[in-house]
This record gives C-alpha cells, sequence and structure tokens, in this order.
C-alpha cells in the first residue's frame, strides 16, 4: 500500500533525532575523554580542536560529558514515557470502555486530583521525603505522567465505541477483550503515538529542569539539565560551558516535535483518499 | 419572454488534484437553463453533479482545478471561471440560490431561523430591517408553515429534518434569485417529509417563476419534477431531452442501465412450506431509550426458516432499533426473543456469543462497519478470530473463498475501506457476515446509501447467496422498491408496532392500513 511521500517536517525530525542517538549512544567513538575525569589545568577553556565545546568548572571535557548526558537523559526520559504511556492507554481504555461506572468515575476523580497537582512540588515533596535520586524522579514522573494518554484515549474511545464498526464487531462474537484490542486500541494508537513524541519533548525539558533543581541525577554523574545547572555560575565568564547541553536540549525537542506533526499528517488513513 | 436563456455554461472542464496525480471530474460541460425551467442533473455519486453546482457558485474545494468554462448569468453576467479573483457575492445569493443536502447543518445552530432572514436580506441590502419579518413570513407561509411566527423564534435544532430544508428553501428565495440550484434537497429526508418538499418546491417555483437546477441521483424524483433532464455519467454529459423523452425513449445506453436498474423485478420465489418452523420469534417486545421514550411496544412477530421479510416505516418509527435488538447490541426492557426456541434476551458472555453467531447484521453505511485499519481479507477472517474457528490457514481460505463469492477480486482483498468503493465494502460487510454460517441476516436499510446500479447489484447478490446458504433475511428499508422485490412478508411499521403484517403483494397492492395508504402514497412511481 504507498501511502505517497513521508512529509518534509517527518523525515527532518527523524533525521535530527537519529543523529542525536547515534551520537549518544556511539559516545566512545566520537570521544575519547571520559566524562568524569578532571583537568584542573584546562578549566573553562573555551571551544578548542582539543575539546570540541571546550571544557567546564573542574575541567572537564563538555563535548564528552554532553555525549555520555545524554544517555541519562534520553534513556530516563525514555523510559518515563513508555511506562506511562502503557498505563495510559490501559487505563484510557477501560475508562471509556466502562464509562459512567464506579470505576470510571473514580479514576476520572483521581485524574482530575492529578492534573491540578503541580507536577514541580509533587516531584520536590517526593525527593524530600525519599531523598534524591534518578530514580525517585523517574518514579514521579510515571505517576504524574499517564494523565494526558489517559484523557486522550478515553475521549477517543468515547467518541469510537460507539461507532458502526464497534457494533459491527459485536455483531460478529468479539467480547470485550477483542473490542478493546482489535477495534478500540488500532484507533487510539496513532493519536497517542503523536501526542507521545510530543510529551517526550515536554518530558525531556521537565527531567532536565528537576535536575537543574538538583533533583534528579546527581554529581559527578552528567545530566543534561544538571550541566545547565553547573554551567549557570560561570555564565558571564564562560558562556560556552552552556552551549553543548542547551543545544542538544532544543534539537532534541525539536526533533521530536517535528516528527510528532509529521507523523499526524503521515498516519492518517483517510489522508489517503482525501481530495 | 419563454425562451429567454437565464444561464448558460459553456465548456466546463474541472479536475481534482489527488495525492499528486489530477483526476479529470468534469469534461466539457455545456447547458443551459431557461427562465421558470427546471433542469434536472441525474447521475450516480462520482459523475460530478454536485461539482457542477460548486463551480457555478464558486463553493470548490482547493483542490479543484477549473481548466476551462465560461458561465452567463441573467443574460449579462459573464464570468470567466477559470480567473481567480472572481466577485462572487454579485452572483450567489441574489442571482444564483443554493439549497444543500443537509439542511440541519447548512443552518448555524447558534442562530434563531429570524436571524438568519435577517442576516441573509442585510448583508444583501435588500430592503428595510423592518421589512424582515413580513418577508420571511410571507415566504413560510408560501412553504406550507401554519404558523410562520413560531418558526422564526425557533432555533434550527428545533425543527424536523423536513422542516429545516423547507426553512432552507424560503432563506434562498428571499433573496429573489433568478435561478435556484436545488443539489439533492430531499436525499437526507423520508419519504413522506421528501413528497411534501418537493411539491412545495415545485408549487413555489411556479409561482415565483425562477428556474431551477434540480440534482439529484432519484430517476422517480427527476421525473416528477423536471421538465428537462441531463444525464451525467463520469463526469460526461450522457443525454439531454426533455424528461418526458428521455425517460420513456432513452437513447443512451447509460441511460437505458440506469432505468433498467432502477424497474428491478420480482425474482425471488415464496419459499416452500412458509409456515415451517420458526427460526426467530419475538414476544411483546419492549424498548425505551427513557422513561417517557418508548422506541417499541409490545412487538410480536416471528421468522421462518429461509424467509425474507421486510420492515417498512419512516424514520424514527424504530426500525433500526429493532434490528439492533434482535441482533444483541441494544439491550431490551420486557418480552423475549427466541431463536429457535431459545430465549436469547438473559444470555451472556460465551454462551450468548455462541448463539448469537446464528443472527448476523449488515448495516447501512458499510464503510463506516468496517475497521479502517484492517484489509479486506483480514477483515472477513475477525469474525473466525473472535470465535477461536479453526486455524490460520483454514480462517484465511475461508475468508478467500467468501470474498469470491461476494465478488470481491484478488487485487481488492489487501486494500483497505478508505480505497474501496461503498459497493465494494457492503460486500465485505457481506461476506463477513457469511464467515460464520448464519441463519437469519438483517440488512439495516443495507442498500439505501448505494446507487441505483450498485444498489441492483448487491441485491442480486443477496438472492443469490440466499439461495445458496439458505439463510432467512430481515430487510429493514424505507425504499418500497427495494422490499418489493426482495421479500415474501412485508411488516409496515409505525411508532414502535407493526400495524400490518402481510405478503408483500397484499401490503403493497391493497395496504389495510392508513398508514400504509400513507407510506405508499407518497412513493414516487415512474
Amino acid at each position: 500500500m504507498s501511502k505517497g511521500k513521508p512529509p518534509l517536517n517527518l523525515i527532518a525530525g527523524i533525521v535530527i533525532i537519529s543523529v542525536i542517538c547515534v551520537l549518544v549512544m556511539g559516545a566512545p567513538v566520537f570521544t575519547h575523554y571520559n566524562p568524569l575525569e578532571q583537568y584542573p589545568e584546562e578549566r573553562l577553556s573555551t571551544l578548542s580542536k582539543a575539546h570540541l565545546l571546550g571544557t567546564d568548572r573542574f575541567g572537564r571535557d563538555i563535548f564528552s560529558r554532553t555525549l555520555y548526558g545524554g544517555r541519562t537523559t534520553l534513556a530516563s526520559s525514555f523510559l518515563a514515557l513508555v511506562c506511562s504511556l502503557v498505563l495510559g492507554l490501559l487505563i484510557g481504555l477501560t475508562t471509556g470502555m466502562f464509562s459512567g461506572t464506579i470505576f470510571d468515575i473514580i479514576v476520572m476523580r483521581i485524574v482530575d486530583v492529578l492534573m491540578a497537582f503541580p507536577f514541580m512540588v509533587l516531584a520536590m515533596i517526593i525527593t524530600a521525603l525519599f531523598g534524591t535520586s534518578l530514580m525517585h524522579l523517574l518514579f514521579v514522573v510515571a505517576i504524574i505522567w499517564w494523565v494526558p494518554f489517559a484523557r486522550l484515549t478515553r475521549s477517543i474511545v468515547l467518541q469510537v465505541k460507539n461507532e458502526t464498526s464497534v457494533a459491527a464487531a459485536k455483531v460478529l462474537g468479539a467480547n470485550t477483550r477483542a473490542i478493546i484490542f482489535r477495534e478500540l486500541l488500532p484507533k487510539v494508537i496513532t493519536p497517542i503515538l503523536i501526542l507521545a513524541t510530543f510529551e517526550l519533548g515536554t518530558l525531556i525539558l521537565s527531567i532536565s529542569a528537576l535536575s537543574f533543581l538538583g533533583l534528579g541525577a546527581q554529581p559527578p554523574n552528567p545530566e543534561w539539565g544538571s550541566m545547565l545547572a553547573d554551567g549557570r555560575a560561570h555564565f558571564f565568564q564562560a558562556p560556552h560551558v552552556l552551549l553543548g547541553p542547551a543545544l542538544f536540549i532544543v534539537l532534541t525537542v525539536l526533533g521530536l516535535n517535528f516528527m510528532g506533526e509529521g507523523l499526524r499528517d503521515y498516519l492518517d488513513p483517510y489522508e489517503i483518499i482525501k481530495l | 419572454m419563454e425562451d429567454k436563456t437565464i444561464l448558460h455554461l459553456q465548456d466546463l472542464c474541472v479536475s481534482y488534484v489527488q495525492t499528486g496525480h489530477e483526476v479529470s471530474v468534469l469534461k466539457n460541460i455545456s447547458f443551459s437553463l431557461k427562465e421558470g425551467e427546471v433542469l434536472s442533473l441525474l447521475g450516480e455519486s462520482g459523475s460530478g453533479k454536485s461539482t457542477i453546482a460548486k463551480t457555478i457558485t464558486g463553493l470548490l474545494p482547493p483542490s479543484a482545478r477549473i481548466k476551462s468554462g465560461a458561465l452567463t448569468v441573467a443574460g449579462h453576467l459573464r464570468v470567466n471561471l477559470t480567473q481567480r479573483a472572481i466577485l462572487w457575492n454579485k452572483i450567489r445569493g441574489t442571482v444564483l440560490g443554493m439549497v444543500f443536502q443537509d439542511a440541519q447543518l447548512a443552518l448555524n445552530p447558534l442562530f434563531t431561523i429570524k436571524e438568519h432572514f435577517r442576516e441573509a436580506l442585510i448583508t444583501h441590502k435588500i430592503g428595510r430591517a423592518s421589512d424582515v419579518l413580513p418577508t420571511a413570513a410571507n415566504l413560510l407561509k408560501l412553504l406550507g408553515f401554519t404558523e410562520p411566527g413560531k418558526v422564526l423564534s425557533s432555533y434550527p435544532f428545533q425543527l424536523s429534518g423536513g422542516m429545516c430544508q423547507r426553512v432552507c428553501i424560503a432563506l434562498t428565495l428571499c433573496l429573489r434569485p433568478s435561478v435556484l440550484i436545488a443539489d439533492e434537497p430531499t436525499s437526507a429526508l423520508d419519504a413522506t417529509s421528501q413528497k411534501e418538499v418537493i411539491s412545495l418546491l415545485k408549487n413555489v417555483q411556479r409561482e415565483l417563476g425562477v428556474a431551477m437546477l434540480f440534482i439529484t441521483h432519484d430517476i422517480a424524483v427527476a421525473n416528477a419534477v423536471s421538465n428537462r433532464v441531463m444525464v451525467l455519467n463520469e463526469g460526461n454529459i450522457e443525454e439531454v431531452g426533455e424528461t418526458q423523452d428521455v425517460f420513456s425513449r432513452p437513447a443512451a445506453e447509460y441511460t437505458q442501465k440506469l432505468l433498467a436498474a432502477h424497474s428491478i423485478r420480482t425474482t425471488v420465489s415464496a419459499p416452500q412450506g412458509l409456515d415451517a418452523k420458526p427460526v426467530i420469534d419475538v414476544v411483546d417486545l419492549n424498548k425505551a431509550y427513557s422513561k417517557n421514550n418508548s422506541v417499541i411496544k409490545d412487538l410480536c412477530f416471528s421468522i421462518s426458516e429461509k424467509e425474507i421479510i421486510g420492515v417498512l416505516g419512516p424514520s424514527g418509527c424504530g426500525k433500526s432499533t429493532l434490528a439492533k435488538c434482535i441482533a444483541g447490541i441494544e439491550p431490551i426492557n420486557s418480552g423475549e426473543i427466541l431463536y429457535r426456541g431459545k430465549n436469547l434476551v438473559h444470555l451472556r458472555g460465551r454462551m450468548k456469543r455462541e448463539l448469537c453467531r446464528h443472527i448476523q447484521m449488515i448495516f447501512q453505511d458499510a464503510r463506516a462497519s468496517l475497521n479502517p485499519r484492517y484489509t479486506a481479507i483480514q477483515l472477513v477472517q475477525e469474525p473466525l478470530n473472535y470465535l477461536n474457528i479453526g486455524n490460520k490457514k483454514s480462517r484465511k481460505n475461508k475468508a478467500s473463498t467468501l470474498l469470491k463469492q461476494v465478488g470481491i477480486d484478488d487485487a481488492a482483498k489487501f486494500r483497505r475501506p478508505p480505497q474501496l468503493s461503498t459497493g465494494q465494502c457492503q460486500r465485505i460487510a457481506i461476506a463477513r457476515a457469511l464467515t460464520l454460517d448464519p441463519k437469519v441476516l438483517i440488512c439495516d436499510e443495507a442498500v439505501s446509501a448505494l446507487d441505483v446500479c450498485v444498489q441492483t447489484q448487491i441485491l442480486e447478490l443477496l438472492v443469490h447467496l440466499h439461495m445458496e446458504y439458505g439463510f432467512a433475511i430481515l430487510m429493514i428499508s424505507h425504499d418500497i422498491r427495494v422490499l418489493r422485490y426482495l421479500c415474501h412478508r412485508i411488516a409496515v411499521m409505525q411508532c414502535g408496532a407493526f400495524c400490518e403484517i402481510d405478503s408483500t403483494d397484499a401490503v403493497l397492492s391493497s395496504g389495510k392500513s392508513p398508514h400504509t395508504k400513507r407510506l405508499l402514497e407518497c412513493v414516487y412511481e415512474m
């Protein structure tokens, strides 16, 4: 089945994200510096052939730290996203399917509470109670980030569950599980994947922001947010210290947004025959 | 005066740009419309009839390209349609009035009817603000409203479909257009309102002397309304002529085909021993969506093995609800539905699915009843997956055989519903329903959304499959023509109850109940 050429923004998004992924995953190939090794004699040196993005206040190579730090940022955001996506999908599908029941009402009120709760504040409370670590941060993200997925899934399910195709499936002998997974899920999955690409962008920003506040990855481990926080003090003397992590955050979020928009244009099954 | 041309269209060619390539939809269309005349544009869906209406009112979607064409209206207004900047506001409304298919969508739900009139008249600077109400009231009276004041202060959603369409016609006429373009104005209405709207439209047209371009797919309606007919097929004019001539002595082959498809004749012989065992028994069925809104009241009837029974009734009488109740997708309030003596009503879960596989249903909107993400062959295998019948290979084989039987070729087998025609979608839906070897097939307006030729093909297919598999059919339709072709017995439904149930001939030739008589009166005969 030919769907025509994929849109330009989708290609651009995929290229940007692939390049970043290759750089981050193949970090040892692209740089020979250890991200934790300190060269005190080269503190805050600017961009040069030896140090592509310069060094930080301990003389650590920023390019190397950015690449290795990307592993933490990207892996943790992706892990958190997958957890919340699966949780959100399941909750959305079941509440949508059984809308109006006690189960639905209770879950949706929990959703309302979580929506009303400031994410940053919750993250601070949890880290204050259990101590700062990346795992705690991921836990906070996972318990709050499923909400948009659940809400979107539920609203789509409410729309499509009264469609003729679902009625037809019922007549043909589909049980509830078959209706949820064979009829509803395929209709939900496209908008959810598109939302996921946008959410991943936000998630990377949030995790970086929390690490910037010192609630995520702990020094000396590199992480984009904590590297920004680290470099903040030297911004006026050596502005290049912010360049690496900032550039990578911006590019990643931009690439993900391009991908989301492109996917939306590309995956609509009715787009094929639209005049 | 008689021969004055009011609208002339010359050499119109239009194409649509579709995923990169151009598809030509109108080829060298030229015609003219005389003052006070009604010209019908007759054709199947996709023949380009609506595109003509959209072109001359400047409402084409951005993907359309006008290759050539010139429009002359009211004798002096000449428009080169290929130009980009055309002052449509000088033409639309005051010269060309347009009535759309779905009147309820054409009216803005946030405005009352009064505000609609005011907007139309003020925008075109016709009359003073104080004149709006009397003008509107007069027109509404002309269109058969006894209480125009009440209608003027209502919102569109408070009116029925037929009333909305009459309001739309009045709104269009209040600007005194020279030409009225009606694009399938009654296709969304049921037979009773259709007859009413068409006769009113015809009266008003005659009284005000406007010319009318009437777009329809219904041969009988075209016959009743127009002086002249233009038959369109795939963007070409097949035939133009006086209505009488075209329908009594069709010159073009395509017109003959259309007429043949329209006058389908009975081919189903009554099954032997109709008083055989009933396969479905409905006893005292009651269904209400809310406390005061009873849809089906104490309904009793039975369907015999191998019988084809029709349910006829106006929209909103509960026919579709009845179908859904029997198919088991709508819970009922009280009563019994028996399949070969076993009550289906209180069954749940696996038991219900096992029994209900014998009762299958096909829907009006075939495309909507198929999940757009699966291919034809996957769709036909679905029911076997649901009930875990056979293995992967046997499922695939069965699906292929059935698809072949309903006339889906190998190329179409791997396409998805959005890439298939409506007729093909309905064929797939039928094949899918037959995978479970049903004993009863419920067809809920299964051919209403199809063009006449395709409609005939699907009906023939149903008859053929009925002979081969011997399932009973419950055919729900508002179209007497379809039921006459197919059914052994017809039940006439009104307000949730059957007012008559008898053999097809008895019902259609000498309907006893007044409802049947009224329904029969609304049918346009050729």
